[in-house]
């Protein structure tokens, strides 16, 4: 299979402010066609990495590509690109549609194209209603919706969102990770920062960032493989201890605690093999939790 | 609501020390502004004149006045062959005034659009011919026709000071207020984030600044058209040229004060800082611009100063097109030349600094 060549690429880079190392050799591949999550605390480098991807800082050291070409030569494709930033960058004195007609305007959209998208994305981000009101007067969540609808507007095949669901409800985060998601299904990529840990599971692929450094990377669930963490099945039984050591007999990991029997999961196909040797009165799966897994492996390094 | 407590004052008070102890431009600003526009003004107030352009029709006589004419240093002589060339130039803009000296007296033309200059040149003709007069009594020739002189303003004797300062003050309001606009506007852009996002776009920065050039430029004209109509028909000032000069004139103006703007965008950090501006950019062209006293009267070491200003030349351009009726090709040179090369060269500087990268 010939390998996909990834969206974003870094080699070793790095990026200092006087004598503050903010990049430190950061290597790192962000495949094509995934939602790429940035993790890490703050000041870890996150956003310095999103504006280096773009240009907007130069870098000391180390190489990196942006959709197959040097970094040197990403304005060239500055129109595949979808960036927003922290600020928002609207005009809070043009309306809801003005501000995105701008941005279409911006990258060229013919008048159909334009008015296609604008309903399109009117209704992803649910300001449909709202389209005549100055940007100025939306609440903060709504004023964070358009941003995100003006960055898209343009179908970027590269999304670089950093912190895009700031003040943005749980109900329409819901809608964004989902248009997220079928954004990545149709060969974008999407590259968002977050410190929302539960936002970091919904993507394909995490990285964890700190002090300018990339801590662990992979799918979600590889992560929590690699701290050691795993799903954990908790099983209320009728004789817990004889079914605990039946189990453990099984090569299962095993702790009682409190009589309930808590079985350590390798993968989340062992719970049919689990329930066919014990029948318990109730039982209930405790996921580990990304969050967890990031604080041992920022201990450990 | 509560009674006021000096020690509620003085919390307020030693924040705002604080404060402006940390801002080191406004302290600056604080102690410096004010010493440099007192002395601009004390310099330009002060009455002296210099580089007076005076035209000098010798028909004979007179060797006593036409001695202490050309021993005035501050006045640049021109020898003229007729009273007609004379009459020409200054209606032109060339000539400041012209004394012609004849066999049947003498006579001082004047232009009346700057009347601290015709005051000057009368004062010099009227001290000449006091000498003159005190030589012919003692040498007992006491012709007194000869001695006298009358004057007549070529130009402008039906002008009011407001007429004359009008036109300047046209291009005074438009290049306030763009300048202001437009380096609010970039710093706006700055801090909403805009302007980050502008850079990763397709729009280049040329095409960022042109589109700001063009779209204030709308505005200019409504703004130099609204001003104009006030100018002239609420203080009763003279277009004699026609209006559309005039507002070509405005509108370069504005285009210029606009990339100056967006210039010194850069180095304010707030709408605050671009206040402080004011004192800085917007004053000394004020000054030195030739709106409220003749460049003459600009003390030379400064008056190059005053030849980089472009209200200085947008002042000279619209005098000549309200005041005396010029058209494009009379202002062509110099006044609208400097213009466009002032705001070429501010346009490549904001350019320029609407840097992408950061080191």
């Amino acid at each position: 299979m010939r390998e996909i060549e990834p969206a974003i690429s870094a080699r070793g880079v790095t990026k200092s402010f006087g004598r503050q190392r903010v990049l430190d050799s950061l290597t790192v591949d962000i495949p094509s066609g995934v939602t790429y999550c940035l993790l890490g605390p703050n000041g870890s480098g996150k956003t310095t990495f999103i504006r280096a991807i773009v240009r907007l800082l130069r870098l000391d050291g180390g190489e990196m590509s942006v959709l197959g070409r040097p970094v040197s030569e990403v304005d060239k494709i500055y129109s595949k690109i979808g960036y927003m930033t922290q600020h928002k960058a609207l005009y809070p004195d043009l309306t809801v549609q003005e501000n995105m007609e701008f941005y279409a305007g911006l990258y060229g959209l013919k008048k159909q194209q334009r008015e296609a998208r604008l309903e399109e994305l009117l209704e992803m981000v649910d300001l449909s209603l709202h389209r005549s009101r100055l940007a100025g007067a939306l609440s903060g969540g709504m004023y964070q919706r358009l941003s995100l609808a003006c960055t898209l507007i343009h179908e970027p095949e590269l999304l670089l969102l950093d912190e895009p669901t700031v003040g943005v409800d749980p109900r329409l985060r819901q809608t964004f990770w989902e248009y997220f998601n079928r954004l990545a299904g149709e060969g974008k990529t999407v590259l968002i920062t977050t410190h929302l840990m539960d936002e970091a599971e919904k993507c394909r692929m995490v990285g964890y960032m700190r002090a300018g450094r990339m801590v662990a990377e992979g799918t979600p669930e590889e992560i929590l493989h690699l701290a050691g963490l795993r799903p954990i099945l908790k099983l209320w039984l009728a004789e817990p201890e004889r079914d605990a050591a039946q189990l453990q007999a099984q090569g299962y990991e095993i702790e009682v605690e409190d009589g309930v029997v808590q079985v350590r999961l390798e993968s989340h196909a062992q719970i049919k093999e689990v329930l066919t040797s014990v029948s318990p009165l109730d039982m209930r799966l405790a996921e580990p939790k990304l969050e967890e897994a990031f604080l041992r492996l920022s201990e450990a390094t | 609501m509560n009674r006021p407590a000096a020690g509620r004052v003085g919390v307020v008070a030693l924040r705002v020390v604080r404060q402006l102890k940390r801002d080191r431009r406004t302290i600056g600003l604080i102690v410096f502004a004010p010493i440099v526009l007192m002395i601009l003004f004390g310099y330009a107030l002060s009455g002296d004149m210099s580089g007076v352009h005076l035209g000098l029709v010798d028909g004979g006589g007179h060797d006593a006045l036409r001695a202490h004419l050309v021993s005035i240093q501050d006045f640049d002589i021109l020898r003229l062959g007729s009273e007609s060339d004379a009459e020409r130039l200054i209606s032109e803009g060339r000539l400041d005034g012209a004394a012609v000296l004849g066999p049947d007296g003498v006579r001082v033309l004047l232009d009346a659009s700057s009347l601290q200059i015709s005051g000057a040149i009368v004062a010099a003709v009227q001290a000449g011919t006091a000498t003159e007069r005190a030589g012919q009594e003692t040498t007992g020739r006491t012709k007194g026709a000869e001695s006298a002189f009358v004057s007549r303003y070529i130009f402008g004797y039906d002008l009011k000071m407001m007429d004359t300062v009008g036109p300047a003050i046209l291009g005074l309001v438009v290049f306030f207020f763009t300048f202001i606009n437009a380096a609010i506007a970039f710093i706006r852009e700055r801090s909403q984030g805009t302007l980050e996002k502008f850079m990763v776009s397709p729009l280049s920065r040329v095409e960022m600044v042109s589109g700001y050039v063009l779209g204030f430029s709308l505005f200019t004209i409504l703004q130099s058209a609204t001003t104009l109509f006030v100018v002239t028909t609420l203080f009763g000032v003279p277009l004699r040229g026609s209006p559309l000069t005039a507002m070509a004139v405005v509108l370069l103006l504005g285009a210029g004060a606009l990339v100056l703007g967006a210039f010194f965008s850069n180095f304010a950090r707030s709408e605050f800082q671009v206040v402080q501006f004011i004192p800085l950019i917007i004053t000394p062209q004020i000054v030195l611009c030739g709106i409220w006293w003749p460049l003459q009267s600009v003390p030379e070491f400064i008056r190059p100063f005053s030849y980089m200003l472009p209200l200085t030349y947008a002042a000279h351009a619209l005098r000549a097109v309200m005041l005396k009726g010029a058209g494009v090709a009379d202002i062509l040179y110099p006044d609208l030349l400097a213009l466009g090369i002032f705001f070429l060269i501010f346009f490549a500087a904001a350019t320029l600094m609407l840097r992408r990268e950061v080191a």
